[in-house]
């Protein structure tokens, strides 16, 4: 069977579409009212020699740490150090399932460039977007890896750094065009950091040009930082109750940013204030398309067994239009509000069902254009991904776009060996279970 | 009795004078009905050293600092027409382990409030149980009244509790080393973190900083010294202010390193002003 994609994007035109298969990119581009496929990536980076290195190092670091000690024979002659080829370690039966991400892809803000973070080598790729190349548009230019596994990653608003956020909390900034750092915390402090992990990191500008960075965390927070000055911690945004997941930073207003997460509130603010102007409760709406998935983790569960969790995975916006739109993990549902930009309070506008699960969502904000993944584990035959387009005030299905997209696709996968997958190999798709606390430790 | 049950009939009988008095205006009326109460015996209360400040503890904090409560630590403080705090915390005691600072910073700043934070609970217990027994013990002079203790995460939770600029004092009396180099991002003083005790702390607001660990201290002192928004004190300074003298020999720690002639290593770090924004 196909793999469903895990994440899609699309630029801000809608002419480019690019789409994640476990380890792999797939690029399409429009043409007409169809797309058709215009390059790939897969990360194959084979990651025991990677490995390997490690444990090189740390058996040098071992045996310079014995030398010290000076091993000694009774008669006070020293040992000689007994010198083994390092093993590389083997994961053992009923080890976990090791899965090699491409997560968070994401578009420079001159849409030049496509981001990704990896899970193999815990590495930023970037590359360029090469129109001109009629095989394959993606051009691979770095592939900077990290300490801790990235989550999140933006640009400056400048575009010259790449803004990566860890999920052990740290932030760092890099200029896109310098050399690939080897040891990024000797040689690149972080910028900025939370004792948590990082769920999103987001850029603003003020009235005067300066520049803010935004950090979002599983504790709560949302922290608003100056930059590139981001020793100066300007505020926190409170209100959320819940972790974190998403912010969203729209166009047509210069002080409101959205965000989103465990609770079951949207959440607007005025960040310049520091202000909470509207929460918008989405609980009634979500119900009826809840789950068994949305049941607690029995050992969270209570004795009726009636324990809910749900929450946010995203929130997209278009450029000239105030809505906003959102889904909420592993529900067939996707919802449009209405933003009042003076006020920020937020109404009910459209809510549109899919046959299947919603797995990603991504707008191409200039087209006014919605694109989302589907979960089509127990419906083969339908479509992987639909695009929406706005009607009057309304987004419809774009049918014949959609059909043609869908041939599309299932033509450049067909023969893809890493789409086609058995039903047990697919790949998390909702992974925002982990991120509720249940307050284990009590001491 | 093993040691054990007589541990934990001592513990209950503490809990239930803490839930009854731990956020009473104690004063005369109190006083009719306990009779002086001991002060809290440490060996009940023994647990082990290190916490993960990364674990998802079971933990009480409000969801901004405007949601704080403050009145039940310090009821002494109650205006009683406006029912509000006549004054906020100015002073942190950031791991304050068994108190003993927070104790002779006491009468040193009668009218501050100060607030000790520790993340083990057995410990923070224990500093309850000793604050009010102090606080009934000095009724009369109304003793103790501008100190409490709140158990919490200050790594992750320090700015939902106090505002930008509120505190005038920070205290980092002797952090878990964490000396393991992978264990290092778990150091209460971190180039990220010092951001944030630059936004609570007001301009001119000091951090103070003890260890007995040479090592964390010259790592305190890096980060501290490399954060543009800190800026290291003289010696001589230190030997002015009477928090330093406090602080060396008043904590728990700082008479353990005394009584086994240890070093105590000292650095202290004013904030300085936010520079022009780029």
């Amino acid at each position: 069977m196909l793999h469903p994609f895990q994440s899609v994007l699309l630029n801000r035109d809608g002419s480019l579409l690019f789409c994640v298969v476990k380890n792999e990119i797939k690029a399409f581009k429009r043409d007409g009212n169809a797309y058709v496929t215009c390059g790939e990536w897969v990360d194959d980076l084979d990651k025991t020699s990677l490995i390997q290195e490690k444990v090189v190092m740390e058996q040098k670091r071992q045996l310079t740490e014995n030398a010290a000690k000076k091993l000694k024979t009774n008669d006070g002659e020293s040992v000689p150090q007994p010198k083994k080829k390092a093993k590389v370690p083997k994961p053992g039966v009923g080890a976990p399932p090791v899965y090699q991400y491409i997560r968070n892809l994401g578009l420079s803000r001159n849409g030049k460039m496509l981001l990704g973070c990896t899970d193999s080598d815990k590495a930023a790729v970037i590359f360029d977007i090469d129109l001109d190349n009629d095989k394959n548009i993606l051009k691979l230019i770095k592939r900077q890896p990290y300490p801790k596994r990235p989550n999140a990653i933006t640009t400056s608003i400048d575009d010259k750094d790449l803004i990566l956020a860890d999920k052990f909390g740290d932030i760092y900034a890099m200029p896109i065009q310098n050399d690939v750092v080897s040891s990024i915390n000797e040689e690149q402090a972080p910028i900025s950091g939370h004792v948590s992990m990082l769920t999103d990191v987001n850029m603003v500008k003020d009235s005067e040009g300066k520049q803010y960075l935004i950090s979002t965390d599983r504790d709560e927070h949302i922290r608003i930082s100056h930059y590139p000055q981001t020793f100066i911690v300007d505020k926190w945004l409170f209100g959320h109750e819940e972790f974190v997941s998403t912010v969203c930073v729209p166009e047509w207003s210069d002080k409101l940013i959205l965000s989103a997460g465990g609770d079951k509130y949207i959440f607007s603010w005025n960040w310049k204030a520091g202000t909470l102007l509207f929460k918008f409760d989405y609980s009634d709406l979500i119900e009826k398309f809840l789950t068994d998935d949305h049941l607690a983790p029995g050992r969270f569960q209570n004795e009726q067994g009636n324990i809910i969790e749900y929450s946010v995975s995203k929130i997209v916006t278009l450029k000239n239009l105030p809505y906003i739109t959102f889904f909420v993990e592993a529900t067939k549902i996707l919802f449009v509000l209405k933003v009042d930009v003076d006020t920020g309070s937020l109404s009910f506008h459209q809510s549109l069902e899919f046959q299947d699960k919603i797995v990603s969502l991504a707008s191409a904000q200039d087209a006014n254009t919605l694109c989302i993944s589907l979960d089509n584990r127990e419906n083969q035959e339908a479509d992987l991904i639909k695009l929406l387009s706005l009607e009057g005030d309304k987004f419809v299905e774009q049918m014949d776009t959609n059909s043609n997209l869908a041939k599309t696709i299932r033509s450049a996968l067909e023969s893809d060996p890493v789409a086609n997958v058995e039903l047990d190999e697919i790949y998390p798709l909702y992974n925002s279970l982990s991120m509720r606390k249940h307050g284990e430790h009590f001491s | 009795m093993t040691i054990n049950t007589r541990r934990q009939t001592y513990l209950a009988e503490k809990q239930d004078h803490r839930k009854e008095l731990k956020h009473v205006k104690i004063d005369e009326s109190v006083i009719e009905k306990v009779d002086k109460l001991s002060l809290p015996q440490k060996r009940f209360y023994r647990q082990r050293a290190h916490s993960n400040p990364f674990s998802d503890h079971q933990l009480d904090y409000p969801i901004s600092p405007d949601h704080m409560d403050w009145s039940k630590l310090y009821p002494h403080f109650i205006d009683s027409e406006k029912k509000e705090l006549t004054k906020e915390v100015t002073i942190a005691d950031i791991g304050c382990g068994y108190g003993g600072l927070m104790i002779d910073l006491s009468p040193a700043f009668p009218d501050k409030l100060i607030l000790g934070m520790e993340i083990r609970v057995q410990v923070t217990n224990y500093v309850e149980d000793r604050i009010i027994a102090l606080r009934t013990n000095h009724t009369k002079e109304n003793g103790y009244q501008n100190i409490n203790v709140l158990r919490g995460n200050a790594m992750k939770f320090l700015p939902n509790f106090f505002h930008k600029a509120q505190l005038e004092k920070i205290f980092f009396c002797f952090p878990d080393p964490h000396f393991k180099q992978r264990k290092h991002k778990a150091r209460i003083v971190t180039s990220t973190l010092l951001s944030e005790y630059a936004y609570v702390l007001k301009e001119g607001g000091i951090i103070y900083t003890i260890t007995d660990v040479l090592d964390l201290h010259n790592w305190m002192v890096t980060h501290l010294e490399g954060h543009p928004l800190f800026e290291r004190l003289s010696e001589d300074w230190e030997s002015q202010d009477k928090c330093v003298s406090i602080m060396r020999y008043a904590t728990e720690e700082g008479k353990k390193v005394e009584r086994n002639k240890g070093d105590k290593y000292v650095a202290c770090f004013v904030r300085l002003p936010i520079p022009e924004i780029i």
